[in-house]
């Protein structure tokens, strides 16, 4: 680390998680439509399924405000706690519940919350990378309800969403890089929602700690500095 | 008879010293005082149940739904009772409880809607709900401030406020028949038709999905249609178990105990649930034989055979293969193909026939999910506003028709191209510029930029050290190409999906 060089907080950034915050574009129209279609859901079930950073939280958010859903865990507790927690609740949310795939606690909870819902005709939303389909679960109950669900997909960004997303990206740090620099980075970096996270990130640490602009020279360098290290991780 | 007993009992009512209404007044204000004393809480799970039959030679008779609750009130509540009437009037000589039979049959006022199952009533029966025994139907027009006919229906809906709902789309009008599970059809309706108990319990098993819960629905839906006085209980194992814990957790078992020991009809969903919940097994294993003997009917789901059940006692599982044992098969292709006809002719969407019989032909886990497949089409259909067809059948079902999401990754690209167009596969990174191979390298690079997240100057480098300007070509190109050549796009496709799955 050279003198001039500032040591940036590790500030996380607080992204909008509003409905109008949220870009819709082809790859996400489909999740954002059912987001929007509720409460006219034909099914119980609805999970939202993209890479990280694809906006699955962000439409669940959006969807628990609309819809007054309850935010749950199911591994904590048990079939008591559950309904409890819920009390009147005629809608929940599950985040990442595809972490709760193998796990005995969890999976007897979600099959409680799942049946819960289905019985006060209500609806359960949940969020994961994968659809439940690839999910490890060991309770055929669970797979079988799990899979009988709809699944809206959030595909890796479309070239119309990709420039629309890191300008979002850039907004949420407070970043107003130049035209230029966007139409560059959407042209050679990785098209997927975790490599413009992590360019824009690193993007912000480098501006701030060594008090540039973000213009075109800095763009280059960060670019071609991430390249070099997947180069380097894919040869290892 | 009635009017022969009736007759007697008046009589007698007159030997005991008072008039007539007397022994309706008496009993109103016992019940009075008694709810005073023991609180709203224990009066109405205990004493206000209580029907009043008759008093014969100083011998108060009165019933009750069940013989839990019988000899509950017969261990906490007679003395007080028989003292409290004693100050009333001091000839009685004691006060005897009877557990009264389970509810009959009664004649439905209105017509089986389309969809329900068909009225089994005879046509000659009185139009009326008629109470079990008969006399404490006298009874009410004697106190028409607590009614035992209102009761009955009370305690009917009681059932129904515990019972799970019921989805009104599994009746046994909606439930497919065909090879795999016509056995246990048949054994539902049975259940469902019979005055008596005609097995005891009922045991369905299958594997997951594959029409239990649907049957137990419809067992329910049919009893509670031609009999809305019996007692129906439907609940998951899972809410057995829930409800009891809360009982012990609140300390109030004994109401738990009465409100599934008095019903007419218990059905427990899923009792694979209970295994290793000692206590809650223990709880199931004495409601279940305080049924049996009073001849109430029992239907259980397992996704097994009782004998297979892993983690409940011996006892229990013997129990629960005393009665009817009927399994339902995996489906075949026609019931399959038959359950989405029939699911389809419901939907406001058309679904052409070649993709249900893809779904038919490809999705074989389970019912659940093949109705789950459907749903899927028919909700995104709805959404975007566009017709079902195989293409997007494929797209939108991916999940459950692959075997996995690998990524695919540039090379398998190039080489399925290769092999596709007859080129060399040296010949994607080649400098060659000749049509029969520039078309094929752009082809390639195309669909690296629709199915890889690869940066563009990344493809570029693996044709051949290409620039990222060049991808973006052959891309535009390939679009404009896929936009006017209506064969050309088609092959794109179906390379597209050859590489995806």
């Amino acid at each position: 680390m050279n003198a001039t060089q500032q040591i940036p907080l590790a500030l996380e950034p607080r992204p909008a998680l509003g409905r109008e915050d949220f870009l819709v574009a082809p790859c996400n129209a489909v999740a954002a439509g059912w987001i929007d279609a509720w409460p006219d859901w034909p099914v119980p079930l609805v999970t939202l399924v993209g890479p990280a950073g694809s906006g699955k939280t962000h439409l669940a958010q959006v969807w628990r405000a609309r819809s007054g859903a309850a935010e749950l865990d199911p591994a904590t507790g048990d079939a008591a706690d559950l309904t409890e927690a819920l009390g009147e609740a005629h809608a929940a949310v599950v985040d990442d519940a595809e972490r709760l795939a193998g796990q005995p606690a969890g999976e007897r909870g979600l099959f409680h919350l799942y049946n819960l819902m289905r019985e006060r005709s209500g609806h359960l939303l949940l969020t994961a990378r994968h659809p439940p389909s690839r999910w490890s679960i060991t309770l055929p109950d669970l797979r079988s309800r799990l899979e009988s669900g709809a699944v809206a997909a959030l595909g890796e960004p479309d070239d119309a969403l990709m420039g629309a997303l890191l300008v979002k990206l850039f907004a949420d740090r407070q970043l107003r890089p130049g035209a230029g620099a966007i139409d560059y980075l959407l042209l050679r970096m990785e098209r997927s929602h975790a490599a413009a996270c992590r360019l824009v990130a690193r993007l912000d640490q480098r501006a701030l700690a060594e008090r540039r602009e973000l213009r075109l020279p800095l763009v280059r360098a960060v670019l071609e500095e991430t390249e070099r290290e997947d180069a380097s991780a894919e040869r290892s | 008879m009635a009017a022969g007993l009736q007759a007697r009992e008046l009589e007698d009512v007159g030997a005991a010293g008072g008039e007539t209404g007397d022994l309706v007044e008496i009993w109103a204000r016992v019940r009075a005082r008694l709810r005073a004393e023991v609180g709203d809480a224990a009066f109405r799970s205990w004493l206000k149940p209580l029907t009043l039959i008759g008093l014969h030679n100083g011998q108060l008779r009165m019933a009750v739904p069940s013989r839990f609750m019988r000899d509950w009130l017969n261990s906490n509540y007679v003395d007080r009772i028989q003292m409290l009437w004693s100050e009333e009037q001091p000839t009685l000589v004691g006060v005897e409880i009877v557990v009264r039979p389970p509810a009959r049959p009664a004649a439905a006022e209105t017509p089986a809607p389309a969809n329900a199952p068909s009225n089994k009533s005879a046509p000659g029966e009185a139009p009326v709900v008629e109470v079990p025994t008969g006399l404490p139907e006298r009874i009410s027009r004697a106190e028409p401030e607590q009614p035992p006919l209102l009761e009955v229906d009370d305690e009917a809906e009681r059932c129904r406020a515990i019972s799970a709902s019921l989805d009104p789309r599994f009746t046994f009008e909606n439930f497919v028949v065909g090879k795999p599970n016509e056995f246990a059809y048949a054994a539902a309706r049975r259940v469902a038709e019979a005055e008596t108990a005609p097995f005891n319990p009922l045991f369905l098993y299958s594997g997951v999905g594959l029409g239990k819960t649907h049957l137990m629905h419809a067992i329910a839906w049919q009893i509670r249609h031609s009999h809305p006085d019996k007692r129906v209980i439907y609940l998951s194992a899972e809410k057995f178990m829930y409800q009891f814990v809360r009982a012990l957790r609140t300390k109030d078992t004994m109401a738990f105990k009465e409100q599934f020991r008095s019903v007419d009809v218990l059905m427990i969903d899923d009792v694979q649930f209970i295994s290793g919940r000692d206590a809650t097994q223990e709880e199931l294993f004495h409601t279940f034989n305080s049924l049996v003997d009073d001849n109430r009917q029992i239907v259980i789901s397992a996704d097994k055979s009782p004998s297979d059940l892993e983690g409940v006692e011996e006892r229990m599982r013997s129990r629960l293969g005393w009665g009817l044992v009927a399994d339902i098969h995996p489906t075949t292709y026609e019931l399959r193909l038959g359950i989405l006809q029939s699911k389809a002719e419901q939907l406001a969407v058309p679904i052409p026939e070649k993709v249900l019989e893809f779904l038919a032909h490809k999705i074989t886990s389970n019912v659940r999910v093949l109705e789950g497949a459907l749903n899927r089409l028919v909700a995104h259909a709805t959404l975007v506003g566009r017709s079902v067809t195989l293409e997007t059948t494929h797209d939108l079902l991916q999940d459950l028709l692959r075997a996995s999401d690998r990524r695919v990754t540039i090379e398998e690209i190039q080489k399925k191209v290769a092999e596709h167009f007859n080129v060399r596969l040296s010949d994607m990174y080649s400098a060659r510029r000749a049509r029969s191979v520039a078309r094929p390298r752009q082809v390639a690079m195309y669909l690296a930029k629709q199915l890889t997240s690869r940066s563009l100057p990344e493809i570029g480098r693996k044709f051949g050290g290409r620039d990222h300007t060049t991808v973006m070509h052959a891309v535009r190109k390939i679009e404009e190409l896929k936009a006017t050549d209506h064969a050309f796009a088609e092959d794109v496709d179906l390379l597209r999906r050859m590489l995806e799955g």
